[in-house]
């Protein structure tokens, strides 16, 4: 929107319980070029109807009377005028437009007055059609107005509800503002903090400690009672990925005491270990049971 | 409370009584609620209720009546002491809401389609910020094509804006009344022709059933 060049002459009503009600603000500046001079608030009213009858009532007007024809231009003027970006609404106050010039063409047309030649199916008037939208706009329009002022001369009617019974429990009461005393402050602080506990202590992480013969003492506790182990079985349920590494090493270990033999048939397969029987301990030389289980994994290198 | 099964005796209904019923509500009470909880027929709440009206009138408390339901608020008078009391405003609206309102609050029940044709403008949003102030409330749906919500008022906006019931409203201009009159005759016949596509943007579930009336008959207040 072009800015219009000062002076300017603001036209606006003051809604009040017994005025008019507002008339839809326009501001016409003067200019060479009234469509550029004219700003339209589009902010204090809505539509085409809204602007028309600003227009007319900003030239005190009778909408009952005043032929709407001769306020084509100064309608078209003020269309100039607004924001472009309001397409969704542009096209109403186009239509209007048309109308306003359709109106003003037959008003410079000669007719010829005839009521016996009248058509009954001739189209209505369009001046009466849109002086009668005007009117039922205006009406309703200034029924708002009037309700507006009732709200604010009534503030309104409350009943009995929690919402009006909490608010009476807060008001009411004088509040009078005190110097803020910098002690009281400090006091009610250390209070705060005294009330509040203290945070409880993070978890400790305790380490667990798990040794390749724990692991293998429950693999050899597991072979005294059957003739053979899957291992995957016997680590069901088991989630702790350190606990499957070490008794996967632990059964190595024990692969190499010759304690056990492990068996894989296909890969992915069960992993079947079973103790040796002596026959096999004495072909491989013997069952080595006297060191002590290497836990520092070098054996693995 | 030890009589609240269905076979309790009638207590009958005096305008005291129902004082005293309305007072300890904290919610507006239907006129058939009312006759179920006293055991009385429904004429005799209506001549009940129309005799506290009648007592109130003057007092600081009266009686708020929209359609069915009635309810104990302040008088308009006390509206802004007691305002002032609970630290409530006046309600405040934009033109285009009001415009809105006014349409809804002396035609209703009517549909979107029936505001824009008045207003000559897109209402959808205003409408919807209406509804969720509770200024407005739906109605139901309109028999015409798309059956179209039907919009009204009800105590939220009799309360904010001070009117103890829909006749309380401020008359329209005379002409615009007299016009309403005839549009309400006209519209018993017809249906409302702008309701087409008027919920094309409302969700389009299972229609909800109305009370079968015409809609757009009921003219608000009457020409005043």
């Amino acid at each position: 929107m072009v800015e219009a060049t000062p002076p300017m002459v603001v036209v606006s009503g003051a809604v009040g319980a017994s005025d008019p009600p507002a008339a839809p603000s326009v501001v016409f500046g003067e200019g060479r070029r009234p469509e550029i001079a004219t700003q339209v608030r589009m902010d204090a009213f809505e539509g085409p109807l809204g602007l028309l009858l600003s227009l007319i009532e900003q030239r005190h007007l009778d909408v009952m009377t005043v032929p709407l024809g001769a306020l084509a231009e100064a309608y078209l003027d003020a269309l100039a005028g607004l924001e472009s970006d309001r397409i969704g609404n542009v096209s109403g106050f186009v239509a209007i437009a048309g109308q306003l010039i359709l109106i003003k063409s037959r008003a410079m047309l000669p007719r010829r007055i005839d009521p016996a030649v009248v058509s009954p199916d001739e189209a209505p008037d369009p001046e009466a059609e849109l002086r009668a939208r005007l009117i039922l706009y205006r009406a309703h329009r200034d029924a708002g107005a009037r309700l507006q002022a009732a709200a604010i001369e009534r503030v309104g009617l409350f009943r009995r509800e929690p919402a009006v019974a909490n608010a009476s429990g807060r008001a009411g009461a004088v509040i009078v503002p005190r110097p803020m005393d910098p002690a009281a402050l400090a006091a009610a602080l250390v209070r705060m903090l005294r009330v509040i506990p203290p945070p409880p202590p993070p978890p400790e992480t305790v380490a667990r400690t798990i040794t390749i013969a724990q692991r293998a003492e429950i693999v050899r506790a597991a072979l005294r009672g059957a003739d053979s182990i899957v291992l995957q079985e016997l680590l069901a349920g088991v989630r702790d990925r350190v606990v499957v590494a070490v008794t996967f090493l632990a059964m190595l270990e024990l692969m190499k005491r010759r304690e056990i033999i492990v068996e894989q048939h296909v890969p992915w397969g069960p992993i079947i270990a079973r103790s040796t029987t002596p026959e096999e301990r004495a072909a491989a030389g013997g069952i080595l049971t006297d060191a002590p289980i290497d836990e520092s994994l070098e054996s693995f290198a | 409370m030890t009589d609240l099964d269905g076979a309790a005796e009638p207590l009958g209904l005096t305008e005291a009584t129902l004082e005293a019923l309305l007072f300890v509500a904290e919610r507006p009470l239907d006129r058939r609620e009312i006759a179920t909880l006293a055991g009385v027929d429904r004429a005799t709440v209506d001549a009940r209720i129309g005799d506290l009206e009648v007592s109130l009138a003057g007092r600081g408390i009266r009686l708020v009546v929209s359609g069915e339901r009635v309810e104990l608020a302040t008088a308009h008078e006390a509206g802004r002491l007691v305002g002032r009391y609970v630290g409530a405003g006046a309600t405040r609206l934009s033109p285009a809401a009001l415009e809105t309102l006014a349409i809804v609050a002396y035609r209703q029940p009517v549909t979107r389609g029936g505001v824009e044709r008045i207003r000559g403008v897109d209402s959808d949003y205003t409408i919807r910020a209406l509804l969720h102030r509770r200024l407005i409330v739906e109605l139901g749906r309109s028999d015409s094509p798309g059956r179209p919500f039907l919009y009204g008022t009800d105590f939220e906006f009799l309360e904010r804006f001070g009117i103890a019931s829909l006749d309380e409203l401020p008359p329209l201009d005379a002409d615009v009344a007299a016009r309403l009159v005839e549009e309400a005759a006209e519209r018993a016949a017809n249906d409302d022709i702008d309701a087409e596509a008027d919920d094309r943007r409302h969700d389009a579930g299972p229609a909800a059933e109305t009370d079968g009336s015409s809609p757009g008959v009921a003219v608000g207040p009457g020409p005043g």
